[in-house]
């Protein structure tokens, strides 16, 4: 006598794919928030001392060159060296950093600089001036 | 439906823990990615030496003492130097080239100095600090004054006028 055939297993749905889609979402995740330096797996002194010499180095140079993302990562850097200057000469760092475009893609921010230049109370705020302060204003 | 009952430790190494470590992994390789593409932007300070490192990163404020020094207030000019001031190495201590720089930035600092006393205890550090400079005190100021674009600063100051006799404070 045959034996009755036993009741079929409930049919599960696969969890595969959310598995795989929840494992792609945290590296895109991971990847994303890694780029940006997060979480610090290096001590951040050394970042910071990175980003000096960075900004130290456009400084230096009289026409520096770098793809715009480059250029994007460096208003990080800059942000970086701003914040270890003592308050009364952040406005002269950021009059620096305009005339010399360094959160601008290497162009000058002449309309930021003038402001800048006229709130330090600078006898001479004029674009001739300002592009004398850019040439004249290097290591 | 029948929930086939799965043991919650491997419920939770699947979903928290193995999410957790896929996060992390892909969080170092895009800080790695990030790091390789911004090394070689900008000099590249990652292969430099710590000494390159550390020159580069006092060249902003060697930027921004210069800068106001071609155009900028008393209060900058005075501001910014003494901010470079504090990052070269402590006298005696740097190279030629420090305590060259160490000269100019207290030349600068005297030249914009309107009291006189405080000149001459100034123009007096700059002798302690070099010598040789200090023999040709007038010439080294002067040039000083030639890349100064506003007043005051821009002409000698009086302390090197004839017979306006000033000893330097030792």
């Amino acid at each position: 006598m045959r034996e009755p055939p036993a009741p079929a297993r409930p049919v599960r749905p696969s969890r595969r794919p959310a598995v795989v889609a929840v494992y792609v979402a945290a590296a895109g995740l991971g990847y994303l928030v890694g780029g940006r330096g997060l979480p610090p797996f290096r001590p951040a002194p050394s970042g910071a001392a990175l980003a000096g010499a960075r900004v130290g180095w456009v400084f230096s140079q009289p026409d520096p060159q770098a793809p715009a993302q480059a250029w994007a990562e460096l208003a990080g850097d800059v942000a970086t060296v701003r914040e270890a200057w003592p308050a009364p000469l952040r406005k002269l760092f950021d009059l620096m950093t305009a005339v010399r475009g360094l959160k601008s893609g290497g162009q000058p921010d002449w309309a930021q600089a003038e402001q800048l230049c006229r709130a330090l109370k600078w006898s001479r705020c004029d674009r001739a001036s300002l592009e004398q302060l850019r040439v004249r204003g290097r290591p | 439906m029948i929930e086939r009952s799965r043991p919650p430790a491997l419920w939770a190494v699947k979903w928290v823990v193995g999410s957790l470590v896929v996060v992390l992994l892909s969080a170092r390789w895009g800080q790695f990615r990030a790091e390789a593409r911004r090394a070689q932007a900008f000099g590249a300070p990652a292969n430099l030496s710590q000494a390159a490192r550390t020159a580069l990163s006092v060249a902003a404020a060697r930027a921004a003492a210069n800068g106001a020094w071609a155009l900028g207030s008393v209060d900058s000019v005075k501001d910014a130097s003494k901010f470079e001031l504090d990052q070269l190495p402590p006298q005696g201590t740097g190279s030629p080239a420090d305590t060259a720089r160490r000269v100019q930035l207290l030349l600068r600092f005297g030249i914009v100095d309107t009291n006189p006393d405080g000149q001459a205890a100034i123009f007096g550090q700059v002798c302690m600090t070099d010598p040789q400079v200090c023999e040709h005190l007038k010439d080294a100021a002067e040039r000083e004054t030639r890349t100064r674009l506003v007043a005051p600063g821009n002409h000698l100051p009086l302390y090197f006028v004839p017979g306006h006799v000033h000893v330097p404070s030792m």
